[in-house]
């Protein structure tokens, strides 16, 4: 097969059961790994454009600005590229490119400190609804913020578990722990998450 | 009463909880406290979604891996060329550093031949030196031929036995 040939679908590798159209995107990324283990980059290529969408926005949810996020996107894909001779498809794809991200993000924080804030927009859009939708928009950068001063452990755990919605099995692999860590990770972090709202008057439940 | 591990709480907030974890959160406020606790933080998770980036971004992004992927190749090859380089450096350098260091003492060879020392109380030698305070005296004496020669050549035994002889004579006339 022709790397030229590799299409594959943009979004979250499909969590169904091997056949029909999620069997099709499986044969169709095996393929694409087995060809950028040859050395074909247009087929890296069309694995990044899978996976651009989740690794950018699990990146933003670590480091909470645009800049950086795209940054570590474009880090992780090179590392994925680099190590993609070792990946053995002893886990799911998804997963070991989830944890190249992951690591890279802690990496990342932990040279980086302190962490980098949004800056609050002060514009005014004249627009009817303009008002609720940015008071929204507010809300949704200070839980941004908050869930950004959450420890390294949680805060891994939360975006994973909430945001992508993978398995505790899988962040668990993913975060190399046991499925009860994962569990009282994100029971803390929500817990915290919760009472740093609340202690700001902020928190709407 | 044993309260809701966290686990278990988690378990219940993402709707997997047993049915003895649900009896207990609803007769128990304190877990029902936690339970709510984590379902109030997951709203506010919901509402917080990340900025969706310019349809034209992800373009870029692409563009910006292929970029770097392409300045790793480059630096590798570079390090593919260096690495003999240095290793090339390294060899000439040294082997000119051995070239330069001083040569290894060497122990003094000694001569095919050396003279053995004159013995101190040697006989033969005040006998010899007799006959050649004689022979200075005595110009009528004529040295035979290979004469000087032939005693040089005498060993220590063969000089003290030639000493003897001469003495021995000597006592006689």
């Amino acid at each position: 097969m022709t790397s030229s040939a590799i299409a594959l679908p943009l979004g979250l590798a499909s969590k169904s059961a091997p056949g029909g159209e999620a069997g099709l995107e499986r044969d169709a990324e095996r393929a694409a790994i087995a060809a950028c283990r040859r050395g074909e980059r247009e087929a890296f290529d069309a694995l990044v454009a899978r996976y651009q969408r989740p690794i950018y926005r699990l990146c933003y949810r670590y480091v909470n600005n645009h800049e950086d996020a795209n940054d570590l996107s474009q880090d992780a894909f090179l590392k994925a590229w680099r190590a993609i001779a070792s990946f053995r498809g002893d886990s799911a794809f998804s997963t070991w490119l989830y944890r190249i991200a992951v690591n890279a993000c802690l990496n990342h924080r932990a040279l980086k400190r302190p962490l980098t804030q949004e800056l609050p927009e002060v514009l005014v859009d004249p627009r009817p609804g303009a008002e609720a939708e940015a008071e929204r928009g507010d809300e949704a950068r200070r839980v941004r913020a908050a869930v950004s001063r959450l420890p390294d452990r949680q805060r891994a755990t939360l975006i994973l578990k909430i945001y992508h919605d993978l398995t505790h099995e899988e962040v668990a692999e993913i975060l190399g722990s046991s499925v009860g860590t994962v569990k009282a990770n994100l029971f803390h972090a929500l817990a915290n998450l919760r009472r740093q709202m609340g202690a700001t008057g902020e928190a709407r439940s | 009463m044993t309260h809701l591990s966290d686990e278990s709480v988690i378990e219940l907030v993402m709707g997997e909880g047993g049915a003895s974890d649900l009896e207990h959160a609803d007769a128990c406020e304190a877990c029902a406290r936690r339970v709510e606790l984590c379902r109030g933080a997951l709203a506010l998770l919901q509402r917080a979604d990340v900025p969706e980036p310019s349809p034209l971004y992800w373009e870029a992004l692409r563009s910006g891996v292929r970029q770097r992927i392409a300045d790793d190749k480059r630096r590798a090859s570079a390090w593919t060329l260096l690495v003999p380089l240095a290793a090339a450096a390294a060899l000439v350098f040294v082997l000119w550093s051995g070239g330069a260091k001083p040569p290894a003492a060497v122990a003094p060879s000694l001569p095919a031949w050396s003279p053995l020392p004159v013995a101190e109380e040697d006989d033969g030698l005040r006998v010899l030196e007799g006959l050649a305070l004689t022979a200075d005296a005595d110009t009528d004496w004529d040295e035979p031929e290979g004469l000087s020669a032939y005693v040089a050549d005498l060993t220590d035994e063969d000089s003290r036995t030639l000493a003897e002889t001469l003495r021995g004579q000597g006592g006689e006339s």
